[in-house]
């Protein structure tokens, strides 16, 4: 360990004689990090700060512009001992120092160093922006005039009461609000209709300037100094900023914290109002009115966007600062990058001189577990923000994608690259290290490029039946019993109710005993009465015809299913069960029967989609099916059809846009069947519920479906996708 | 007056040269310094180059017939055109062949010396900022003789260096007269100089000098600058108002600005020795360090190797293991001083005593003379005997050897050649093997390298290098070997890496009753002489690097006919580069020569730094002597190039610290 700390320093001579002094309007407050005292020099002029530990600062302390560095040293030597700083570290503390303008030296300065000084700068601050294009900042003017008029305003409020007054007032307006969670999301539908999206950016821009007011009258009320406001264009929307960078030297924890949480404060506090507001002006079922849209607007913006972006620690806004100062770990972000960075030094290259930005181990673990949770959440971000950008505005999607890719992925890797090439930590391991890096990259690349994954795709359909028939009294009776009811499955012949006619028992008894009387006439005539006897066998023939005929009404009072499957109501919407007792006209509908062995899927697929299905071949992959209404229940399937094609209109309008579904209907078509581009049309039969559950498909249902394809790697996987996704946009 | 204003103006030129801070571009700063250079310079290519020569060897007749005066007139009327274009900056080729032209006349008439086709290219070259890669004996002296009075005019102070005192002086002696017909006073500095006179040479257009002598002068005048950034703030700093009169009080800087460099073996004083470090010290008052020093050296001494502690010899480190620290923090319980009672200050002091232990060895890096100790410099086998190492290491060495502990010293200033040399706004340079130094020298002094053809084809015989098992064996085959060519009557010069070796070869000489010289930093008062005598028929010449370069050993008829100066070089140096130059001293100007190198697989080249792949090899021969395979060459090669490598890294660092330095710090 010490050897990395040695006492001397080969340049020591330049700072030996120089007697600097802290520049006079130099602030130091103390801080205080998980038990251990820091100090804080602020130049209020510059806004620069520099953070010391209580020795370097005691050191920093006895520079008055009349004892020299190496006096003030051995001073510090004599007091601390081997804790002092070594002169090497007193070397970079002076220069850095000197070089944020908080030290001031007694020679001239040097004009050509000012300037360059001044231009690495500027160079910084055009690096950074350039990095974050996402955030590209605007500073506007001083906000300080307004803050001093403001701040004394609102300072009776700006206590413990007022905040208790404020939660008391947000809950109130939450309690009011909440229960009328239906209205809101009517009126939620009705906030994203592209009519309102001006009016939201409108009240966005507002409510975000009310949001930084707030920070700016915080930190003035602890006596900051709130030298700039301005607007940063984030995501192509202005959102205002202020510099409240002054809070950095507050010494309280707390006070620190209000600042940070003072936008979102102020935010909310808006958007109580807002929900009071639109409580009086929305009125359910009528087209909601201008002044409700604001007020809903509002509400939105200043409670939406606040819990997602502000209060969220894992990007550089509010919540960040807050948790930052919460946890007692200053520079959150830069520490737990340098963290993991130390850690994969350590352990992954076993590089034994790596040094970790903390010994704290409760801060270590803080670091590390930040430092994971915001690299995911960056990727995380990247692909939601660029994939939303891209599905509305492809071209600046795709230039804001590459240039976030190249920022948080590229460049890192880049410096990953030099520093392996370069990095003089490593000099003396540079193989194994570059080995270890390979053979990670490797890995990786043979997680993603070679172990096969199981691939789905989704598409949404609508179930179609391809038999289904009407079930109908055959005869006119009551009916006296009910065998199946809607829900059954049937045979087919099976007998669905059963009816009951005393006419016809009564006509077939007539009639047989008409055949009855028949026969003996022509036993009697047959030897004494040809004549007679043969019509007598006209008779028999008769009335065997009228018994058959009657027979055969009798038996249609038994109402059979026409074919197999499952009872389904009909048309008039009865169940058969309900029917008992009841009169039946001959030809009167009763229910239908659904044969489920015939229902099928209908689907409209993307070419880009409908392609690896089409070369995959039926059995290549398998369907499974879900219906919208009931998504647990899973249902088997298999491609019958797909018919790649050249149809523009939909089977059903429930797979368009207009209709629910997710096909991009083309705007001109009122009715919504006519597809924006070309779809195949692929069939799904063969549906078969899982094991013991039912399912009837009737018609015009809509389903989800989901394809299996072959498991293959997820980097082509990955690419599959990225080029259907440029495919998809790039022909728009 | 004048004088006063002469010296205001120098102090001026003193203060603007002290500010410029050139920096090495970074990141993307880097590719587009790299795209300005390139797009600068694109013109400057060997076909224009030859093209241009061809041009003003064409002039010649017609200068030639110039009488004496109307040739004094031209070189007058050119000056001025040259002092002219001082301010526009622009280049006026025409003007240019001219000037070269004629200053080639002026070389012909007042030395003897028709400069030829190669050696206009090559100043032209210098002229525009090139340094050139000329093969050794190609007259590099003469050819920096014919860009420096140009340089002179344009610029008007041309510091020329050379690699040692007696080569400065050599040249501008025999240069006085090109010179003076060219209108600039030439002079030399030369160690033994009084301050005065040297302000006499540093006010004269061309100056002679090591790097180590400018530098050392460039440092006083800021030592005396103090911090002082402004010229009013340094008239007082100077009082320069006082009497002139006194030595030293009030007579301004003595340099008058860096203006324009031309350094002979580039490679070595921009590269090599780029990082060297110059110091300025003065001994702090006598303090009762002796003691402590001497108490660390003891506890070193008890401590085991190995299970005490351990000794990176690359890094020149040590590290205490947990025993040694434990048993020196008993050891020291005893010890009166009080600096003990801080252990990581004591600590750091044992540690020291076990590097200058195991790191440095007499005879390698140092020499005892005169119960002092004096360091032997690396690169040129010299000492340097008012330089000392910092932070206790110096002592530590003294206590080692059971010398008189001198005093700490204490720091006023320190550069490096490589700081230096880029304060220069115009840089060009000689060398005779600069390539594999391009990338460098590109990056870090942004010049780029223009290899010129030779006048006469190289006949030098390299001969395969010699391969052995262990040291013993080596030097058994490389007095072998001396003995052979001797009988040849061939002239031998036997390249050693340090005093001691050079040594061990003289015994063993000796011991066979071989005749030979020794050349090494304790006979440094013979130099001249001995390499007077080199290359006589049959001569055997035992040296360090102080015959490696700047060194030019002229044939006799008798060694001539027998083949020339073989050179043996008894190791490989650290960069192939020194092993290049050491070579380089056979063969030159068209003579015949041959050079062997002989290694063994116990060199410290290999020890060091390929300590593994060597220590298996020797273990899986038995030979004593192996025969020349491309392996066992690359072995050796890939041990050379770790080491040019961690050389290389060891030259950034310090770049960056310097950048660190020059803008995070005032003055």
């Amino acid at each position: 360990m010490a050897a990395e700390r040695p006492t001397f320093s080969p340049l020591w001579h330049r700072v030996r004689a120089m007697t600097p002094r802290l520049r006079p309007h130099c602030q130091i407050t103390r801080q205080h990090y998980r038990g251990r005292r820091w100090h804080i020099v602020h130049d209020p002029t510059s806004n620069q700060f520099y953070r010391l530990s209580p020795i370097a600062h005691e050191f920093v302390a006895m520079l008055d512009g009349r004892r020299t560095v190496e006096e003030a040293w051995n001073l510090t030597l004599q007091a601390h001992g081997d804790a002092a700083p070594t002169q090497p570290e007193v070397l970079e503390l002076v220069g850095q120092m000197y070089n944020s303008n908080l030290l001031s030296v007694d020679t001239t300065p040097e004009t050509e160093q000012l300037l360059r000084r001044g231009r690495e700068r500027l160079k910084r601050r055009v690096q950074q922006q350039a990095i974050g294009i996402m955030y590209l900042k605007l500073r506007l003017f001083n906000p300080d005039r307004f803050l001093a008029w403001l701040e004394p305003i609102l300072r009776p409020i700006l206590n413990r009461w007022g905040f208790l007054a404020w939660a008391a007032f947000v809950l109130w307006a939450m309690y009011r609000v909440l229960p009328r969670w239906d209205e809101l999301a009517a009126q939620f539908r009705t906030a994203t209709d592209p009519s309102n999206w001006v009016w939201l950016g409108v009240v966005f821009v507002i409510i975000k300037a009310i949001h930084e007011t707030g920070h700016g009258v915080i930190c003035k009320r602890f006596g900051g100094q709130v030298p700039e406001f301005g607007a940063m264009l984030l995501v192509l929307l202005p959102a205002p900023y202020v510099d409240a960078s002054a809070t950095w030297a507050f010494p309280g924890k707390w006070q620190r914290i209000a600042v940070g949480a003072g936008g979102m404060i102020f935010e909310l506090f808006v958007a109580g109002i807002a929900a009071h507001v639109w409580l009086a002006a929305y009125t359910p079922g009528i087209a909601s009115g201008f002044t409700a849209q604001l007020a809903f607007n509002a509400m939105l913006t200043a409670s939406v966007s606040t819990v997602l972006f502000n209060a969220n620690p894992l990007m550089r806004f509010d919540g960040y600062y807050i948790l930052s100062d919460l946890l007692e770990v200053p520079n959150l972000m830069s520490r737990s990058m340098k963290m993991l960075q130390y850690l994969s030094q350590r352990y992954l290259f076993v590089l034994r001189d790596a040094r970790p930005p903390t010994t704290d181990p409760g801060e270590a673990w803080t670091l590390v577990i930040y430092g994971v949770a915001a690299g995911v959440y960056r990727v995380f971000l990247f692909f939601a923000i660029t994939l939303y950008v891209m599905g509305k505005l492809f071209a600046i999607g795709l230039v804001l994608a590459l240039w976030t890719a190249a920022a948080w992925f590229i460049l890192p890797a880049g410096k990953l690259v030099h520093w392996l090439a370069t990095g003089p930590q490593i000099a003396e391991h540079r193989g194994r290290t570059i080995g270890i890096t390979a053979g990670a990259a490797a890995l990786l690349l043979v997680v993603f490029g070679a172990v096969p994954v199981p691939e789905h795709r989704r598409a949404g359909g609508v179930v179609e039946s391809v038999h289904r028939s009407g079930v109908f009294f055959g005869a006119e009776g009551f009916v006296i019993a009910v065998h199946k009811g809607v829900g059954d499955r049937v045979e087919a012949g099976e007998p669905i109710l059963t009816c009951d006619n005393p006419e016809l028992r009564f006509r077939l008894a007539t009639a047989r005993a008409d055949l009855a009387e028949s026969v003996s006439l022509e036993q009697q005539f047959t030897t004494t009465n040809p004549a007679g006897a043969q019509v007598a066998r006209e008779a028999i023939k008769f009335r065997r015809e009228v018994i058959a005929a009657v027979q055969e009404r009798l038996d249609r009072l038994v109402v059979r299913a026409p074919h197999a499957g499952v009872l389904v109501e009909g048309a008039s919407g009865v169940d058969p069960r309900t029917l008992v007792g009841a009169y039946a006209r001959q030809g009167q509908g009763i229910c239908d029967v659904v044969d489920t062995a015939s229902t099928r899927v209908v689907s409209t697929l993307d070419t880009a989609l409908a392609l690896p299905l089409y070369e995959l071949g039926a059995g290549g992959y398998s369907v499974d099916v879900r219906p919208v209404s009931q998504p647990d229940l899973l249902i088997h399937g298999r491609t019958a059809r797909l018919i790649p094609g050249a149809q523009r209109r939909l089977p059903h309008a429930a797979l368009g846009y207009a209709g629910g579904g997710d096909v991009a209907t083309d705007p001109q078509d009122r009715q919504g069947t006519t597809a924006a581009r070309a779809q195949t049309y692929l069939y799904v039969e063969g549906l078969e519920p899982e094991a013991g559950a039912t399912w009837l498909g009737a018609p015009g249902e809509r389903v989800s479906l989901r394809f299996a394809l072959p498991s293959r790697p997820l980097l082509s996987q990955w690419i599959d996708r990225l080029r259907r996704l440029i495919q998809g946009r790039a022909d728009v | 007056m004048t004088q006063a204003v002469t010296r205001y103006t120098a102090l001026y030129e003193s203060l603007r040269s002290r500010r410029r801070r050139a920096e090495v571009p970074k990141g993307l700063d880097r590719i587009v310094a790299a795209a300005t250079l390139a797009a600068r310079d694109r013109g400057i290519t060997l076909p224009w180059l030859r093209a241009e020569a061809a041009a003003i060897d064409a002039m010649a007749p017609e200068i030639r017939s110039h009488s004496e005066g109307a040739l004094d007139q031209v070189i007058s009327d050119l000056r001025d055109a040259f002092i002219r274009s001082r301010h526009s900056g622009a280049r006026d080729y025409p003007t240019l062949r001219r000037a070269l032209a004629v200053v080639r006349e002026v070389a012909r008439r007042e030395t003897g010396e028709e400069p030829f086709p190669v050696q206009l290219m090559a100043a032209l070259a210098m002229y525009h900022g090139r340094v050139v890669q000329m093969f050794t004996g190609e007259g590099k002296t003469l050819t920096g003789s014919l860009v420096a009075p140009l340089l002179a005019w344009r610029r008007r102070h041309v510091h020329v260096f050379t690699v040692n005192d007696y080569l400065a002086r050599r040249d501008a002696q025999s240069r006085a007269g090109l010179y003076a017909r060219c209108l600039c006073g030439v002079g030399a500095i030369q160690q033994d100089m009084g301050e005065r006179e040297r302000f006499g040479v540093y006010a004269l257009p061309i100056i002679y000098g090591t790097p180590k002598q400018i530098t050392a002068d460039w440092l006083r005048d800021q030592i005396r600058l103090g911090r002082q950034t402004t010229a009013w703030g340094g008239r007082q700093a100077m009082s320069l108002a006082a009497d002139p009169g006194v030595e030293g009080a009030g007579a301004g800087p003595m340099i008058p600005g860096l203006r324009a460099a031309l350094v002979d073996e580039a490679d070595a004083v921009l590269i090599d020795e780029g990082v060297v470090p110059l110091i300025i010290a003065r001994a702090r008052r006598a303090d009762e360090m002796g003691a402590v020093y001497l108490r660390a050296a003891s506890i070193a001494a008890q401590l085991d190797e190995g299970p005490d502690y351990s000794i990176d010899h690359v890094r020149r480190q040590a590290e205490l293991r947990a025993r040694g620290r434990h048993r020196a923090e008993g050891l020291l319980r005893a010890a009166p001083e009080p600096i003990f009672r801080a252990r990581r200050r004591a600590e750091e002091l044992i540690r020291l005593a076990l590097v200058a232990r195991h790191c440095y060895r007499k005879g390698h890096q140092y020499q005892a003379v005169d119960g002092r100790v004096v360091i032997v410099d690396e690169y040129t086998g010299r000492f340097l005997p008012d330089r000392s190492w910092e932070h206790g290491l110096h002592q530590s060495v003294e206590a080692k050897e059971g010398l008189d502990v001198t005093a700490d010293r204490e720091t006023l200033a320190r550069m490096s050649f490589q700081r230096f040399f880029r304060s220069y706004p115009f840089l060009c340079g000689m060398t005779g093997t600069v390539a594999d130094a391009a990338p460098e020298l590109r990056r870090v002094y942004a010049r780029k390298i223009v290899e010129v053809p030779t006048h006469r084809p190289l006949i030098r015989v390299q001969m395969p290098t010699r391969f052995f098992r262990s040291a013993e064996a080596k030097w058994a085959g490389v007095v072998d070997s001396i003995g052979e060519m001797h009988r040849a009557g061939r002239p031998v010069l036997v390249g050693t890496r340090s005093i001691e070796s050079s040594e061990q070869v003289s015994r063993r000489l000796e011991a066979r009753g071989i005749a030979h010289r020794v050349l090494n930093a304790n006979f440094d008062k013979e130099e001249a002489e001995l390499i007077a005598g080199a290359g006589r028929r049959g001569a055997i010449t035992v040296a360090t690097n102080m015959a490696g370069r700047g060194t030019d050993i002229k044939l006799d008829d008798g060694a001539r006919d027998a083949g020339g100066l073989h050179i043996v070089l008894t190791e490989m140096h650290t960069a192939k580069r020194i092993d290049r130059q050491f070579i380089g001293r056979a063969g030159r100007q068209g003579d015949p020569g041959s050079a062997q190198t002989f290694v063994s697989l116990e060199d410290e080249l290999v020890r060091l730094n390929t300590p593994g792949l060597a220590a298996w090899v020797r273990r899986a021969i038995r030979d004593e002597e192996l025969p020349w395979s491309r392996r066992l060459a690359g072995l050796f090669r890939l041990a050379q190039r770790r080491a040019e490598a961690r050389a290389r890294r060891n030259r950034a660092a310090v770049l960056r610290q310097d950048d660190w330095i020059e803008k995070n710090l005032p003055g």
